[in-house]
């Protein structure tokens, strides 16, 4: 019978030499009692990151104008999610890759009309108040051109808006029932209504909070807040935690992507960083059967550094 | 910043972090810390003699 070639990255010889016993229940032991120790001292001396839920109250009574000027994108469907695409609507391109588009395949499954979901809904659910009921009334009556014709003027006047007397202010007469809509849903907003009026129920639990959470990313309140914190995504915020914490440093990679051309202008950014670090990934799954880079730990000798008085046994 | 039982963390990290930057790198001290102390923990894994060593006598 043919004698098959020794191959150093794959083959192990047959240990022939003596063994000695080790206590694997001894080892695991002390290990989870140091980590224990570990996890409670540190928690002890440096505490962890517990900041405050930000929610559409904390924003709105901490800048209201913003909070009002986000309300009118989403009335006249120029705000961010408007335009996102799938999975929310079919009002943005969707991310991919020539001719891979998960957003495509995938569809609208949580189907979001921001006019309706986070303005028209919320007020129309209001306690009956006649001033407020017109306006509605008005705007449902409306062409969508004329109601275009109204948010245009609102917006084009919403540079002078100012917030005084728990009112919204903008200087127009040409913008129909907007102003009461958005002023009735800036006051909704800063009583907590409006947040408690965009959580989705799903049964007992109230644990959906996607439209609230849309509806924060359109303003420019969040974002701040995060771009203080370096969350944001060209801060390397993925590796990073609130306050002077130490954050995901695991995440270097991922990040990393965001910062550099193409993926930091592309539309399809996340799409593309994705898609690298799954070929980045199956790389390393295949590292053992990649000649050349399996071969890395042998020839950089740390195993010799590990197991050195065996080496230096066996030269003897 | 959690403060169960009324207790407070013996050194106070709740405030905005230092960030140094070279070029499009970006780091927190706190991560650069973090990382600096697993290199340090992976050296001193790599040369540290094993525990019991000298009791008794290894694989031959």
């Amino acid at each position: 019978m043919r004698k098959k070639a020794y191959r150093p990255d794959v083959d192990v010889p047959e240990w022939k030499g003596r063994y000695v016993p080790y206590d694997i229940i001894k080892e695991g032991t002390i290990a989870l009692v140091v980590v224990a120790i570990l996890t409670v001292a540190l928690a002890v001396v440096f505490s962890s990151p517990d900041e405050k839920a930000i929610t559409i109250k904390t924003w709105s009574n901490a800048d209201p104008i913003d909070f009002a000027k986000t309300a009118v994108s989403e009335l006249d469907g120029t705000s961010g999610v408007a335009h996102y695409g799938a999975p929310y609507n079919h009002g943005g391109p969707a991310q991919g890759l020539g001719f891979l588009s998960p957003e495509k395949w995938v569809g609208v499954r949580i189907a979001i009309n921001t006019a309706t979901d986070f303005v028209l809904n919320p007020l129309e659910a209001q306690p009956t108040q006649p001033a407020l009921h017109a306006a509605l009334t008005q705007w449902a009556s409306a062409s969508s051109t004329t109601q275009s014709s109204w948010t245009s003027a609102y917006a084009s006047a919403d540079a002078k808006m100012t917030f005084t007397g728990d009112h919204v202010n903008v200087p127009t007469h040409a913008a129909g029932p907007v102003p009461v809509l958005i002023n009735d849903l800036t006051m909704m907003a800063r009583s907590g209504a409006l947040d408690q009026a965009l959580v989705t129920q799903n049964g007992f639990y109230t644990t959906n909070y996607t439209k609230p959470l849309l509806f924060l990313s359109d303003g420019t309140y969040l974002a701040g807040l995060a771009n203080k914190q370096h969350l944001g995504g060209d801060q390397w915020g993925m590796m990073n935690e609130t306050g002077s914490w130490p954050g995901q440093a695991w995440l270097w990679l991922y990040t990393f992507w965001y910062q550099v051309s193409p993926y930091n202008s592309s539309k399809s950014g996340d799409f593309m960083v994705f898609g690298t670090m799954m070929v980045l990934t199956a790389l390393l799954v295949a590292v053992p059967f990649i000649p050349g880079l399996r071969s890395v730990p042998r020839r950089i000798k740390i195993y010799r550094l590990i197991w050195r008085e065996h080496y230096r046994e066996s030269e003897d | 910043m959690a403060q169960g039982w009324g207790l407070g963390a013996l050194i106070n990290l709740n405030h905005y972090g230092h960030y140094l930057q070279w070029h499009v790198f970006s780091i927190s001290v706190a991560n650069l810390l973090v990382i600096i102390v697993m290199i340090a923990t992976f050296v001193a894994a790599l040369v540290a003699p094993f525990p019991g060593r000298r009791n008794r006598k290894g694989p031959q």
